[in-house]
């Protein structure tokens, strides 16, 4: 009894050196665990359990005026295989038993047999795969990714699927689909594979139409791969892409190419451009080129042809620029409509130019307008020069000429006005009185006409209305402040001489549009070559506008060598057949009074 | 002399002897004795079980509770994993037909069945002014043969889908009536519903 009341306290120290020891064990244990090694085991538990995905963002669509889609954004599939696993034997099915369907039969099936069901699917030869998995194996022995087939469309992907091989697998890829194939294609331009823009307002608007890929990782259980409820991450968040709203017209712009393709078509030409553009406003309604490319299938046609020669073809005008000058000189006051001149069918002027008419005729008493109506290039230089040179370049690049359009459109051309005017050699002075001597594009002819239509106020050349964000609020929204470039007199006049053209040149009855007031030009004019001559074949071009008493639209045609017909007449059919569409389009209202009389010759 | 009252108990010792012989029969002395606190009965040491039970329960009620909440957590997790499945399913079925249904509605399939058809563009409009029935224009017959359309302004994604013209009659809705208007399809008698007895039926509002 007395050693037990002795020795309580060792005892009890005893038992407790032992608790606190293996208490220490498991405290180390657990502070090894959560504190030292915790985020090796972490990292490790994640990379089992979660699944990193890419949230995909939708580019931007594409939008005509009336909200019709014409570029969306479609998911597409890329099926993968891989070559290692493919090679490693053959699969184990389970198939129907063609004795009894309600059992299934084992059954192993061979790499040849997966390949042809997958080739089949896909629209590749087994052959074909079978030397892609070859191929990749001797590259690298070890790979185990190779690309069978790239943005194949949902049916495709489900059949995939279906066929149930292990070693195939679809990736998602956001893709691009254009429902109404060429119409507008020349505008919007197209992508490529991996979603990069390459023509037209795909690639100048791409800061507007591209987004942004998000990541989300969640957990899922081990073996049914379900996702646990509340574990989703999100690493960044998806972004979608603006909408372009065009000012363009679909049904209109398929009508114009429609047009302007049949022509080329019945004339042999190389090329045609038709723009339609609102004179009050400068939008764009139709910017048709002949080819042009369906941008669900660029391959189909050449390279040259895929982008927009409106906006990147640079041409000598020709006649159509008549008007410009003709307007320069009376806004200047140095002329007016009933102006007096005696012109010759050729005029050498003092400084040792020599200008010519397309046509023989003996000394004429031409008024402006009969000049105009007639396209006299002597005529013109005799009015022509009443203006410095100085002055008509200045007016040459208030109507817009030289300079970009304000589209932006994608190696857009800005003309040439060969120079300073300071610089133009003698001949040079004179031609560029005719349009001959300096390039312009489709769109700025038509930039120039739509000012002399508006009173002479030239608007800027809108193409894109804005670019409205997933919000909905709109940005990049194009400019509406206009430029007077000549007086509203002069505009006037001009106007009521280009009508006098309309009804009283040579064209009048290919062109005639019943109950209209139209305001027309023709041109016909020489290409250079590139190499300081000029092509042998014609442009032939007509710009005109309409209603003349309040123009509310303005349409320009340019047909490249019409081989089978080298005159105006080419394009005339044209500009008849599109201005009439865009009238009745618009319900625009019949002219009320004719056309007033202004006297040609005197 | 004060006598000052005593400040100290008397001293043990001298209140008990500590002798064998004394402690055996020792009465009850006079001065308090120490001793330890008597235990508690018996009876008293049920309330603390009860505590203990209830205590221990309800962890276990607690236990229980959660394990029943992530058990149907964990079906939702299973019926939702069900439902996105579908959801994607479904999304892919859309996809198809929206594509498909975006090449209908371009105009170039628009002008290819026109030309199935038969119909010609015209570009001269007539007006009819409504306020006095005056004709504004010249009506003339639109100049036919045109050329076909579908060359002109290409869509590779109604290459392959036919014009109505050629569509079996079956896949148009009217069972191909639009294409053989001469004889009277003598199709299942229509049932029309009965007419109501007493008037259109109308909601009773106060």
């Amino acid at each position: 009894m007395n050693r037990v009341s002795r020795h309580p306290m060792r005892r009890i120290l005893m038992a407790g050196i032992l608790l606190v020891a293996f208490v220490g064990v498991f405290v180390v244990r657990l502070v090894d665990i959560q504190v030292v090694r915790a985020s090796e085991l972490n990292e490790a538990a994640q990379q089992v359990r979660s699944e990193t995905r890419t949230v995909y963002g939708a580019r931007g669509e594409i939008l005509d005026a009336n909200g019709t889609v014409l570029a969306d954004s479609v998911m597409r599939y890329d099926i993968a295989l891989s070559p290692k696993q493919a090679m490693s034997g053959p699969l184990i099915r389970e198939e129907p038993d063609p004795s009894d369907p309600s059992k299934t039969l084992v059954v192993e099936v061979p790499r040849e047999q997966l390949l042809a069901e997958l080739g089949a699917v896909i629209g590749r030869a087994p052959a074909d795969l079978q030397k892609l998995i070859d191929d990749s194996l001797a590259a690298d022995p070890d790979s185990d990714f190779a690309y069978a087939a790239k943005l194949v469309d949902t049916a495709a992907y489900e059949q995939v699927k279906e066929l149930g091989i292990p070693w195939v697998v679809p990736y998602e890829h956001p893709g691009r689909r254009y429902p109404n194939g060429a119409v507008a294609g020349n505008l919007i331009g197209f992508t490529g594979d991996d979603g990069d823009a390459f023509a037209g307002l795909e690639l100048s608007e791409d800061a507007c139409l591209a987004a942004e890929d998000g990541e989300m990782s969640y957990l899922h259980s081990l073996k049914d791969w379900v996702a646990i409820p509340g574990s989703e991450i999100v690493h960044s968040e998806a972004r979608d892409g603006g909408d372009l709203q065009l000012t363009i017209d679909a049904d209109l712009q398929w009508d114009v190419q429609r047009i302007a393709a049949a022509q080329v078509q019945a004339t042999g030409a190389q090329w045609a451009t038709v723009t339609v553009m609102e004179a009050k406003t400068g939008r764009l309604l139709a910017v048709a080129d002949v080819p042009t490319v369906d941008p669900n299938d660029p391959v189909a046609i050449d390279a040259d042809d895929r982008g927009s020669r409106s906006f990147t073809a640079p041409f000598e005008p020709g006649s159509t620029l008549k008007a410009l000058t003709a307007a320069s000189v009376i806004d200047a006051g140095k002329a007016d409509p009933s102006s007096q001149v005696v012109a010759d069918y050729r005029y050498l002027p003092p400084n040792g130019a020599d200008v010519n008419d397309s046509f023989f005729h003996g000394p004429t008493r031409y008024t402006l307008t009969g000049v105009i109506v007639d396209s006299s290039n002597t005529g013109m230089s005799m009015f022509g020069e009443r203006l410095t040179d100085r002055e008509r370049y200045e007016d040459l690049l208030d109507f817009g000429l030289g300079n970009v359009t304000e589209v932006g459109f994608p190696s857009e051309a800005s003309g040439d006005l060969h120079g300073d005017p300071d610089d133009w050699d003698n001949q040079t002075k004179y031609a560029t009185m005719f349009g001959q001597g300096l390039t312009t594009t489709a769109l700025q002819v038509a930039s120039a006409y739509q000012a002399i239509a508006n009173g002479g106020v030239r608007m800027p050349v809108t193409l894109v209305d804005g670019c409205r964000a997933p919000d909905g609020t709109m940005t990049e929204e194009a400019s509406t402040e206009g430029r007077r470039v000549i007086s509203e007199q002069a505009a006037d006049q001009t106007s009521q001489m280009l009508e006098r053209v309309y009804l009283d040149g040579w064209l009048a009855e290919k062109w005639e549009i019943p109950g209209y007031r139209v305001a027309a030009k023709t041109g016909t004019a020489q290409v250079p070559d590139g190499q300081g001559g000029y092509q042998s074949g014609y442009l032939v071009s007509v710009s005109g506008f309409a209603p003349a008493d309040d123009p509310e639209f303005v349409v320009s045609v340019s047909i490249m060598d019409p081989v089978k017909m080298n005159s105006s007449a080419a394009s005339a059919p044209v500009f008849q057949q599109v201005m009439s569409q865009v009238l009745k389009k618009y319900r625009t209202v019949p002219s009320g009074a004719a056309a007033p009389e202004l006297p040609a010759t005197w | 002399m004060s006598a000052l009252p005593a400040q100290t108990r008397p001293l043990r010792s001298r209140a008990e002897p500590d002798r064998p012989g004394r402690r055996a029969g020792t009465a009850a002395p006079a001065e308090p004795r120490l001793r330890p606190a008597p235990e508690r009965a018996l009876g008293r040491a049920r309330p603390r079980l009860v505590y203990a039970i209830i205590a221990v329960g309800s962890i276990g009620v607690i236990a229980l509770a959660q394990l029943l909440l992530s058990i149907a957590m964990t079906q939702g997790a299973y019926e939702l994993d069900g439902y996105r499945v579908r959801e994607a399913q479904l999304a892919r079925d859309e996809a198809k037909l929206a594509e498909d249904l975006d090449g209908l509605e371009s105009p170039q399939y628009l002008a290819m069945n026109a030309e199935a058809l038969g119909m010609v563009p015209n570009s001269a409009p007539v007006y009819l002014r409504l306020s006095d029935g005056a004709v504004l224009g010249q009506p003339t017959a639109a100049a036919g043969g045109t050329a076909a359309s579908a060359p002109l302004v290409p869509n590779s994604l109604i290459d392959g889908v036919p014009p109505v013209t050629e569509q079996e009659a079956a896949q148009t809705p009217s069972g191909g009536q639009g294409a053989a208007r001469g004889d009277q399809p003598a199709a299942a008698p229509v049932v029309t519903p009965p007419a109501p007895a007493e008037g259109l039926p109308t909601p009773a509002t106060h």
